[in-house]
């Protein structure tokens, strides 16, 4: 639900003394809680408008002792290395299609995960050290500290050193994002990875087990396959929760195909270690969803993507009055971002009911600083936002999934398209040729306005990205079908 | 025990110069040669270099300060000098902090908040 807009009075708060109330002032105009996405964006915009800003960030080491330095999730152990990783998959795919081709190579062709590793984290490196130049470049302050409310509009920050420093603002922004959840069994925080491991991993994982189907997941699963690893994604339900359960399955059936193995409703118990070593070697013990059947298969490294928790129960938001949604740790917001203390703000991962993409943190930090300081009046827009999943056949989306759009607009006004592609660089390497598939959801009653776009290819992200452009415009069936294509392509289909 | 400087000239004689401090935090700037008359082709160089040099009282203790005069406008015009290839330079000056991917390019060398930020701060 929205909440009003609650009165965030710009001016300072009045301290009586004595007779005459004398103005407070504090350190800092804004004070960013988070380096990440949203945080970044939001701090150097405000510092475009010269407002005194602070940001605060600091990565409290995963269970396994691994940390990283300034950019958030995304930059260091999310989209970044992931579809560099991806990338890594695709060129061994890429190297093995180009005999068909006509390259001559007479080795065999093996991949080093300590090279790909090395390159990419010191790319990871040259982005941390260009956020800190642009915020000092900005003149953000910018502090390696661990943020949390003491107080209102005070902050206490904590470097590793375990030194303390209290600092106050006019106003404050949550951008603290979220970290890899457990499952809470035996053994998973001594001997199991997460996504915060994986991309910084000092040795090639080996046989690995990951654990969910999230994105994360399958994501994971399919790079890891790429580059010639043993790998099996178990699955307690269905895949993809929240997309389009046709492509999802499609997804699981192409990663199926090309050497993923799947164990379906079963969920881990235990885990325990065989033997050390980089990688070890695991026992892992797991259990039917459907019934009492037990199973144990050895691994050399476990990797869980069950699901993300916001950073948000740790930093003191009890002593601001700030609510969180106690079952998920989420923090709600009205549509300008603002919680339920009015000089407070968040954007991200963490918001309630939002999604969690780089590009809307980004958007709505930078939206939010110029309705503060600029007197801008635009709204971050969650609507027709594209993303794409970057599993060995990519998956580009952009609106309703056909369910959601059956759900809302009833049956008899959906209109659903598809076909079947099959990419001209595909066809001399002999690659499936019935696997990629594209469909759009028309809105009939609405001169068939397309509400969605699903597409399941090579390049996925870079095809959708236009027709998000188009959606956005309020494109129908029409208007796309008078669009000539471009040839050869696959997004002419 | 403070900080020293080196001078050198040429990618073989910064390696080796470099090779010969491994261990300890190096840092190094990257100028254009200079003429008789001690003033660089390069005339960011020449901007920067004062800047640099003021910070270097920063530096932290057991450091290296490598000055590198990479070689002529020619040379260093050739996209295929050592610099580039090997120590991935896209322009001078470059002032690094050797084996991080921390760096400062061109007019950001310019800016002694960056270089002070670049000796200080991990």
């Amino acid at each position: 639900s929205v909440q009003a807009r609650k009165e965030d009075k710009p001016q300072k708060a009045m301290e009586v003394n004595g007779l005459t109330p004398v103005p407070h002032s504090y350190d800092y105009d804004l004070i960013v809680i988070g380096g990440g996405s949203g945080g970044l964006a939001a701090a150097k915009e405000a510092a475009k408008y010269e407002k005194k800003v602070m940001v605060l960030d600091f990565v409290v080491p995963t269970p396994l002792g691994g940390s990283w330095g300034l950019g958030g999730t995304c930059v260091n152990v999310g989209c970044i290395p992931k579809k560099l990783m991806h990338q890594a998959a695709l060129l061994g795919q890429a190297l093995q299609d180009s005999r068909k081709f006509g390259w001559q190579f007479t080795e065999e062709v093996k991949h080093n995960w300590m090279t790909m590793t090395e390159s990419v984290q010191n790319y990871i490196g040259s982005l941390n050290w260009g956020y800190r130049v642009a915020l000092r470049d900005n003149k953000v302050t910018y502090e390696n500290a661990y943020g949390e409310f003491v107080g209102p509009h005070t902050i206490k920050a904590t470097n590793k050193k375990g030194v303390e420093k209290l600092y106050t603002a006019e106003r404050f922004l949550i951008a603290t994002g979220e970290r890899p959840r457990y499952l809470g069994i035996p053994g998973d925080k001594e001997y199991c990875i997460s996504s915060d491991d994986l991309f910084s991993l000092p040795y090639c994982p080996g046989k690995t087990l990951v654990v969910g189907a999230s994105y994360v997941a399958l994501e994971c699963a399919g790079f890891l396959a790429g580059l010639g690893l043993d790998v099996t994604v178990m699955v307690r339900s269905i895949l993809l929760r929240g997309f389009d359960q046709d492509m999802a399955n499609k997804i699981g059936e192409y990663m199926k195909e090309h050497g993923v193995n799947f164990i379906r409703e079963f969920v881990p118990i235990k885990v325990e270690q065989v033997e050390e070593g980089t990688p070890g070697r695991l026992k892992v013990t797991a259990k039917s969803t459907t019934g009492n059947q037990i199973i144990e298969e050895e691994y050399n490294t476990v990797l869980l993507a069950i699901g993300r928790d916001p950073c948000t129960r740790k930093i003191g938001l009890d002593k601001v009055g700030v609510n969180i949604n106690e079952k998920t740790g989420k923090i709600p917001v009205n549509d300008e971002e603002q919680t339920n203390v009015p000089y407070i703000y968040a954007v991200g991962d963490i918001l309630q009911d939002k999604l969690e993409l780089t590009p809307v943190a980004i958007q709505a930090g930078r939206l939010l600083v110029r309705r503060l300081y600029a007197g801008a009046t635009r709204k971050c827009d969650y609507v027709n936002v594209p993303t794409t999943v970057f599993t060995p056949l990519e998956y580009g989306a952009c609106g309703y999934s056909e369910e959601t759009a059956v759900e809302k607009f009833g049956e008899e006004n959906i209109e659903v398209y598809h076909s079947h592609f099959w990419p001209l660089e595909w066809t001399v390497p002999s690659r499936d040729n019935n696997k990629c598939y594209a469909k759009i959801i028309c809105n009939i009653p609405d001169n068939e306005r397309v509400i969605g776009f699903h597409v399941l290819g090579p390049n996925a992200g870079e095809v959708t990205q236009g027709f998000a452009a188009a959606m956005k415009c309020g494109m129908t069936k029409e208007q796309l079908d008078s669009t000539v294509g471009i040839h050869p392509v696959c997004a002419e289909v | 025990m403070g900080w020293e400087e080196t001078e050198v000239r040429g990618y073989p004689e910064f390696v080796r110069t470099a090779q010969r401090y491994h261990g300890r935090p190096i840092f190094a700037l990257f100028c254009g040669d200079k003429d008789a008359e001690g003033r660089s082709w390069c005339p960011d160089c020449v901007t920067a270099e004062p800047v640099v040099r003021k910070e270097l009282h920063n530096l932290p203790d057991e450091s290296v300060f490598i000055y590198c005069l990479v070689g002529d406008r020619a040379y260093w015009k050739d996209p295929n000098n050592e610099f580039r290839r090997n120590l991935k330079l896209t322009g001078v000056p470059t002032l690094l902090k050797y084996g991080t991917p921390q760096k400062l390019v061109e007019e950001e060398c310019f800016k002694a908040e960056l270089v002070r930020m670049l000796f200080t701060e991990d």
